[in-house]
């Protein structure tokens, strides 16, 4: 589900189904990596919205964290996000992001960190994109899967 | 003093309100209209939209068919990508089946399932249906898979409207 006035409709209707939140992670830069940050907005932005609609029904897929990529308590910042959602009672939170920096809070963040490169998708054609965000999101959704599966002993 | 003499405040409060209901026409018109279009749209999606499978190809083993058309979703066009799970029955007819879960509206695969082989599963609640879409009992899903309209042209498939189960 977005964070649409539909989808949380929809959400408030049906919350012990819903036990995921997805938030993903894009940095913003004015200087030499500039672009870059382009790329990922643009690539992280798709590949999101692909896996909310796959998991339409188990998934909440929060606006995405946007910081500067030189900005002192992002990491700070990010972890009142996941506590607020902790709270709010769901049980796996996933921060999906490009940006190399977080692997390096990967403990701190305690493992719901899925890293994937960005795609630059602006030199491809349309259906070569496609079928790339495809694979990727065939890949996260089994991390996913995979991550539910366990809960449920 | 004659009634008709309109007081300072009686003047204030006439423009006022009049003010204030034109702002808050012009607030509900865009509403109305947003409230309304989803509606005309899916009118206007009548048509059929030609997929890239070949009609002969098809097996009784479903398959992905994925199809694109222009979709306007509140103001901007985009180009959307919706998938169909087709199959030729023992008869030899064409059925094409949503991938929405009709539980919560996660995708559902085909044979994915490795205890529940030849269903159709959902991951999220793990939801199951039968190869013709009807949805199992005691799984969450309290519906069958919605059905497409088929048409075969030049030797390739097209897929047509959306409808619930057993109205297509
Ligand atoms: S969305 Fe398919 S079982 Fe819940």
């Amino acid at each position: 589900m977005k964070w649409t006035a539909k989808d949380l409709d929809m959400y408030m209707q049906s919350k012990e189904y819903v036990d995921t939140v997805l938030i993903p992670l894009v940095p913003l830069s004015f200087k030499g990596q500039m672009k870059q940050t382009g790329s990922m907005n643009e690539f992280l932005t798709i590949l999101s919205l692909e896996i909310e609609k796959q998991m339409k029904g188990r998934i909440l897929l929060l606006p995405t964290f946007h910081y500067f990529s030189d900005e002192m308590d992002k990491v700070e910042r990010l972890k009142g996000w996941v506590n607020e959602v902790k709270e709010n009672k769901f049980e796996h939170v996933f921060l999906l992001t490009s940006d190399f920096e977080w692997k390096k809070e990967e403990r701190e963040l305690e493992n719901n960190l899925v890293w994937i490169p960005a795609i630059p998708l602006e030199g491809l054609e349309i259906e070569q994109a496609r079928e790339m965000i495809n694979q990727q999101v065939l890949q996260i959704l089994d991390i996913f899967s995979y991550n539910w599966k366990n809960e449920k002993k | 003093m004659s009634k008709h003499n309109v007081s300072r405040r009686q003047f204030l409060n006439y423009t006022l309100t009049g003010v204030g209901g034109f702002m808050a026409a012009g607030m509900l018109m865009p509403m109305v209209r947003f409230a309304i279009d989803p509606v005309l749209s899916a009118d206007k999606g009548g048509d059929y939209v030609a997929t890239k499978q070949k009609v002969g190809e098809l097996t009784t083993e479903p398959t992905r068919v994925d199809f694109s058309f222009k979709q306007v979703d509140g103001w901007y066009e985009s180009e959307e990508t919706n998938t169909a799970w087709v199959y030729k029955t023992d008869d030899g007819k064409i059925v094409a089946l949503s991938p929405i879960c009709k539980h919560l509206g996660c995708t559902v695969g085909w044979n994915t399932d490795k205890t529940n082989p030849n269903q159709f599963f959902c991951p999220c609640h793990y939801g199951r249906y039968t190869k013709d879409g009807m949805n199992v009992k005691g799984t969450p899903p309290v519906s069958p898979l919605d059905v497409f309209d088929t048409k075969e042209k030049d030797g390739i498939l097209y897929l047509g409207q959306l409808k619930p189960h057993g109205e297509a």
